[in-house]
């Protein structure tokens, strides 16, 4: 698909699912749909995509099954002028992969180092708390990387981003979205 | 390279001050061609939603962010026509007397060429043109006469009104926020619906962006406007005393070069200065307009001092605009909080309709909050949470600064640095403030109450492109022509020797107001 035709598609939706490649075929998904049809990762490593959905569940309930990892890998996968991540407004230098890769691998690192080579998302949830709250607070002995509580700031936006940020997540707190013009798809 | 024809007047930004120099223009019956380096959005773009909202602020930004305070450049930028007054509150504040003398008056920081006086009738001109609502006689008690604005106030909601009894008790009165939006229907354009997505860009026109304001006006005069041209030098003559142009790539990245009469930089306080410091030649070895050396220096920011509170009561978070309810300058005296070590005025707000994420939402209320806590954190406060806002203003400083540094953008340009630190006495007056603000909350029967604590926020930018009396102080005089080069014209908030603590907006097109009468009074001389 041309990067024409892509954005007459983006446009023609109404701006509100996200183009997935599924089969070598564009689709206009949610992340939740993405993951519920096991849409394949672009950007992401199968580790990484399971570092994040653990993070991201560990942030905020619900993350995970709304389809954090499928929202950050479609996002640093197209151009970034086209990108809806918070990191676009924090001042993160495109490519957005590059820091979450950087991200990521901090955490890795870290991660192992204190909790007998497992992963983060090998951690049990009550240690991966632990974890994250640390990292918040910049307390990560030997981390190296992109600084731990911004990182803890970026994770913790995607996840409230898909969970709250969407038309399901108003409607699931019961808050009004009144918009003006609608995301598609409650998206 | 193609060259286009010579137009009247090439304008670079199509923001909130290139919006209004282009309309003014048109009207009186110059050629105008906009540059802007993004998109050309549709009110139809402007997705109600926090995530969808972001594409309208720049991805990936031609500036190193540095100091103690580095300066949060995208939240605030524009990227696309409307520029950053696509996506703002459309807080209509004035700056007040008091603002344009701060070194005649206290010796420290600079002043405006120009008083409080010479402005007043572009403020009512300004409201009259783009439709503001409030009371204006209400603010007297802190400014001058002057007309009255064109629409009544806005409507309130509780998460304003919860305020109003606590700030009273800490002495502070509260009035009708002066507000770019409609309240009842204005020029064809309708009544604000009070959805509380105006942070995100209004499709309905309610509020006045410049896609409904002055670009639309500016279209209709015959205005060209270029989307997806990045301007990269501004061009000059042999002699150097006259510019001829801009060199910009368009959005299949080739080279182009517009020739003009007059060049108008509304390209924001941090772009102006780059393009001009990259638009040095033999007769301008440090840049365009640049003699003084200060091209690029005295930076500001605002920051503010926010307090969250939750009420045991529906206060309609999710309602309202997300521009205030109420505003208060009886904090606006320079010396307000002399006693704890501060200086610089205080602006107030009450009341802005809160959403669930983004860098404003309530999920950032409690930053330290993560799983469970923050699920449960987020169904408790939903019904009662509300903000209370106070502007701070910090004074010039010359190390506050915009320069040229390592590295290139995509189109070969060098890169620049912001270098950004908060001075002593605008740090005690953010201290300041959030006590006060603590004890406005507690005053005014919140249940919980805390401050907005994080790092010092940088809001709005001024600076780097001074007005003043002459070439060897400041960089333009009042109008924004620029003292070296008759034919060369700044706008937009760079102009500003202090900041005030006001949202800049207003006074951004009052200025320009100002600017673009004297551009097409003198026509002859500068174009000629």
């Amino acid at each position: 698909m041309s990067e024409l035709e892509r954005r007459a598609l983006l446009k023609g939706a109404g701006l509100g699912a996200l183009a997935f490649s599924v089969g070598g075929t564009e689709l206009l998904l949610t992340p939740r749909a993405a993951r519920a049809q096991n849409v394949p990762f672009k950007t992401l490593t199968p580790a990484q995509a399971e570092a994040l959905d653990a993070l991201g569940e560990t942030l905020l309930p619900g993350a995970r099954a709304a389809g954090i990892s499928h929202y950050i890998d479609q996002q640093i996968s197209i151009p970034a002028d086209e990108a809806l991540l918070e990191a676009r407004i924090l001042n993160i230098r495109p490519p957005y992969a590059n820091f979450y890769r950087a991200a990521l691998g901090a955490i890795d690192k870290a991660s192992r180092a204190h909790n007998g080579d497992r992963g983060v998302a090998q951690l049990s949830e009550s240690e991966r708390h632990a974890f994250v709250d640390q990292m918040r607070q910049n307390k990560v002995e030997g981390w190296q990387g992109p600084p731990g509580p911004f990182v803890y700031l970026i994770l913790r936006s995607d996840a409230v981003d898909v969970v709250y940020g969407t038309m399901d997540g108003y409607s699931g707190l019961g808050i009004p979205y009144m918009a003006h013009i609608e995301p598609t798809k409650r998206w | 390279m193609a060259t286009h024809e010579k137009v009247d007047v090439v304008i670079v930004g199509a923001g909130a001050s290139g919006s209004l120099y282009a309309a003014e223009l048109t009207k009186a019956g110059k050629k105008v061609v906009l540059l802007e380096t993004g998109p050309d959005w549709q009110l139809t773009d402007l997705i109600s939603s926090d995530i969808w909202g972001r594409r309208i602020k720049p991805a990936g930004i031609p500036f190193l962010l540095e100091g103690k305070n580095p300066y949060g450049f995208a939240y605030q930028a524009g990227w696309g026509v409307g520029g950053a007054a696509l996506h703002y509150f459309a807080n209509f504040p004035r700056y007040l007397p008091n603002d344009f003398k701060v070194k005649s008056e206290h010796g420290k920081g600079l002043d405006w060429p120009i008083s409080y006086a010479d402005l007043a009738p572009f403020y009512d001109k300004v409201a009259q043109e783009v439709g503001v609502s409030g009371d204006a006689k209400a603010e007297e008690v802190w400014r001058p006469k002057g007309q009255p604005y064109p629409m009544p106030p806005m409507k309130t909601f509780r998460n304003g009104d919860v305020w109003l009894k606590g700030l009273e008790s800490v002495g502070i009165r509260m009035v009708p926020a002066a507000v770019g939006m409609n309240s009842t229907d204005f020029k064809g354009r309708p009544a604000c619906l009070y959805d509380g997505w105006c942070h995100v860009g209004c499709p309905i026109g309610a509020l006045a962006n410049p896609l409904v304001t002055y670009l639309a006006t500016a279209r209709k005069g015959g205005a060209e406007v270029r989307a997806h041209s990045t301007v990269t030098r501004v061009l000059t003559n042999a002699a150097g005393d006259k510019v001829t142009g801009v060199e910009y790539y368009d959005a299949n990245k080739e080279k182009q070069v517009q020739e003009a009469s007059v060049v108008v930089m509304s390209a924001w306080a941090a772009q102006n200065p780059r393009l001009l410091l990259n638009s040095a030649t033999d007769k301008h070895p440090k840049g365009l307009a640049n003699s003084s050396g200060l091209l690029g220096h005295y930076m500001m920011a605002h920051y503010a001092a926010g307090t969250w509170a939750i009420f045991d009561e529906d206060v309609e978070s999710h309602m309202g605009t997300v521009g205030a309810q109420y505003m208060s300058y009886d904090r606006y005296d320079k010396l307000s909080k002399k006693d704890k070590g501060a200086f610089g005025s205080t602006y107030i707000v009450a009341g802005t309709a809160l959403k669930t994420t983004d860098l404003a939402g309530f999920a950032n209320a409690r930053m330290d909050l993560f799983g469970p806590q923050l699920a449960d954190f987020m169904k408790s406060a939903k019904r009662g949470i509300t903000r209370l806002t106070a502007f701070g203003e910090e004074l010039p400083n010359i190390e506050n600064r915009i320069e040229i540094a390592d590295g290139k953008d995509e189109f070969g340009m060098p890169l620049a640095r912001i270098v950004h630190s908060f001075g002593p006495e605008a740090v005690a007056l953010w201290n300041a403030n959030f006590e006060e603000g603590l004890a406005a909350a507690k005053a005014a029967g919140a249940k919980e109450f805390w401050s907005a604590r994080g790092n010092m926020p940088t809001i709005h930018l001024f600076g780097g492109t001074i007005m003043g009396t002459d070439a060897g102080t400041s960089i333009a005089d009042s109008y924004g022509q620029t003292h070296e080069i008759a034919n060369l014209w700044i706008a937009g908030p760079g102009l500003f020797p202090t900041e005030g603590a006001s949202n800049p907006t207003y006074t951004i097109f009052a200025v320009s107001q100002r600017g673009v009468e004297q551009l097409v009074a003198k026509w002859g001389s500068v174009a000629g």
